[in-house]
């Protein structure tokens, strides 16, 4: 049996480096911030949260439900869901990529990067 | 299986599936995907720590299940089960080698694991192998709340001890 | 209009270029067919294949053009009885002919007097009136074109002029990626005037995103396009017309009537692995409509297509709907997938 004071020490640890890894994502960001909103795996929608000038709301609809998605210059929320548990709701605004909004009765993610919109690479 | 151990298990369940609803009532503090207390986790615990594996098993799978149907929410069953299977496998070695005032260490890895296997459960179905991110500030969530949930677990136990002579 | 749009994006890509790039990344980009062309491609023997590729179009140029003096179409047009022209040439004719009996003659390479006379080749725009375009619709009949496969040759009825402007930009577009397939080149897009065309992936991996432009504003996309091994053509209205009495006059004729297409759809996109055929195709479909485009769909496995209609909804057949996505600030459009 080991002593009190080593788990403790395992604890704490666990705690610094989950505190540390937490940083350093959140500082290994290149600025700037593109929301992707993915549903099963498919991006659906890229938004250069910084290039919006005006916020607008949509409604991203799949076989799974319906979830409308507000905008505003650097931040992005789900604003309503027909999700049983309203937890991508309620979580409300998020900027970075420490926090992504999951609605799993959904499938849908939305989680913002570092970047700026990769935009296209042709026109046609 | 005798009568005095089924008994103890159906109300053990009951009392995690009633702090489970519970719960589930009042709005989380942190607004957070896959942020949350886990008060029923105490349960669990202080079953894998008195009661074995097996009885601490079925208790969970009991409640989870349960729990799922009484709030109407299907699709958090397959994430509590990945998040509770995966917490188990941790707790069920731990307790080998923690003593009876150690029981919140228990405590604090069951609730990381539960968080590693959510995150697990969520990439699975939402096929987003990016989130894999979010886990840091899962754990440190799950450091905190398994911290918590560990000392009422292990106050819980020191009452407890006197009060069913076990 | 949309020289100004490929010589800005040739302006961004240019300075993309200066503030640094992938070192294996190579450009070309030239003036051909009436158009700006751009050309990039990645890795070993890019540089030499572009090289190679741009006296292809070049020299495709030469041969297709309605106003060379020597080029086979003008060769044909101003000859007598049968004309002897280039393996390219005759391709692209029995592509044409092809297409035209396939598409029900919504694709027409004999439009050319029809088009001279509402003013697109010299810029004097007039309303044609119905009369008119009843006699110079007699000189469209493609069936009455020969076309000798054996001798090399091809003959026009008197009074028939072609112009294979809506099948040429597509077909170099396949000769530029033969030739890039051909040096080894893995990774390249050239967008030979609004017709993208793509050789493999990105460098990194992941697919070109193709952007569709918005036809009621030139300077923004309305939707994305994640792709591979690709052509994507779109025509529109927007991309040459004239206005005369509060009434909008585009470039794409319909066959059946002489007079700009009216079929509802302000843009066409075809996207399929032959640039040629989404060349011919795109036109096709913006004559057709949404309803008969969507048919003619059901029919063939060779193309899929995103339509934007005059209320701004966009039909999307349903290949393409995990590659399609709509751009930044169209989140609310409508958009109608077609199934089989």
């Amino acid at each position: 049996m080991r002593s009190t004071r080593f788990w403790v020490l395992i604890v704490a640890a666990v705690l610094a480096v989950s505190l540390l890894a937490a940083a350093v994502v959140r500082l290994a960001s290149p600025g700037g911030s593109v929301a992707e909103i993915t549903v099963d795996g498919q991006v659906v929608e890229r938004i250069d949260l910084d290039r919006v000038t005006e916020g607008y709301t949509f409604t991203v609809e799949d076989e799974w439900g319906s979830n409308t998605i507000q905008v505003e210059p650097g931040r992005i929320r789900v604003l309503e869901a027909d999700c049983p548990d309203q937890v991508c709701v309620r979580q409300g605004w998020i900027s970075d990529e420490v926090t992504p909004i999951v609605c799993l009765p959904h499938r849908l993610v939305i989680q913002v990067s570092g970047g700026t919109d990769a935009g296209v690479d042709a026109l046609s | 299986m005798n009568i005095r151990r089924i008994t103890r298990m159906a109300l053990l369940t009951a009392i995690a599936l009633t702090i489970f609803v519970a719960e589930a009532q009042i709005p989380a503090p942190v607004p957070i995907y896959g942020v949350k207390l886990g008060l029923a986790n105490i349960v669990t615990v202080w079953a894998v720590f008195l009661l074995g594996p097996a009885d601490a098993a079925m208790i969970l799978l009991a409640r989870v299940v349960l729990g799922s149907l009484i709030t109407g929410q299907m699709m958090a069953l397959m994430y509590s089960l990945g998040g509770g299977l995966l917490c188990l496998c941790a707790m069920i070695p731990l307790r080998k080698v923690l003593t009876d005032r150690q029981i919140w260490v228990c405590s604090v890895a069951g609730a990381v694991f539960h968080n590693i296997g959510q995150i697990l459960v969520a990439i699975a179905i939402t096929r987003t192998p990016s989130l894999v991110v979010y886990l840091p500030v899962l754990l440190v969530s799950g450091v905190i709340t398994g911290l918590f949930t560990g000392l009422c677990a292990q106050f819980l136990h020191e009452r407890m001890r006197k009060l069913l002579r076990l | 209009m949309r020289r100004v749009g490929c010589l800005l994006l040739a302006l961004a890509a240019a300075a993309a270029l200066l503030t640094g790039c992938a070192p294996e990344e190579h450009e070309e980009i030239i003036f051909a067919m009436d158009t700006v062309m751009q050309l990039q491609a990645w890795g070993d023997g890019a540089e030499d294949a572009l090289t190679r590729a741009v006296q292809r179009i070049n020299e495709l140029d030469r041969t297709l053009s309605v106003v060379n003096e020597n080029s086979d179409i003008w060769a044909i047009n101003h000859g007598q009885g049968a004309v002897e022209v280039s393996p390219d040439t005759l391709h692209l004719v029995e592509l044409a002919l092809e297409l035209w009996r396939d598409t029900g003659g919504a694709l027409n390479i004999a439009m050319y007097p029809v088009v001279r006379a509402w003013g697109f080749t010299t810029g004097e725009y007039r309303v044609v009136p119905e009369p008119e375009r009843a006699e110079l619709l007699e000189y469209t009949d493609l069936g009455r074109l020969e076309l000798d496969e054996a001798a090399g040759t091809v003959t026009l009825p008197e009074g028939m002029e072609l112009d294979l402007g809506s099948l040429g930009k597509g077909y170099a577009g396949d000769q530029v990626m033969d030739i890039l397939r051909g040096s080894g080149v893995t990774s390249a897009i050239v967008n030979l005037g609004g017709n993208v065309q793509a050789l493999g992936s990105q460098s990194d991996g992941s697919p070109w995103r193709v952007g569709i432009q918005d036809p009621e504003d030139e300077s923004a996309y309305l939707a994305v396009l994640e792709i591979s091994d690709l052509a994507v053509v779109t025509s529109g209205g927007y991309q040459r017309y004239f206005e005369e009495d509060g009434q909008t006059y585009w470039h794409i004729m319909d066959p059946a009537t002489g007079a700009p297409a009216d079929s509802g759809l302000i843009s066409a996109t075809a996207v399929g692995a032959s640039g040629a055929l989404c060349d011919g195709l795109s036109t096709a479909l913006f004559v057709m409509g949404a309803d008969a485009a969507a048919d003619f769909w059901r029919g063939r496995e060779d193309f899929e297509f995103v339509l934007v209609d005059q209320a701004g909804t966009i039909w999307v057949s349903e290949g393409l709907e995990d590659s399609f996505s709509l751009a930044q600030g169209y989140e609310d459009r409508t958009v109608e997938v077609v199934r089989r």
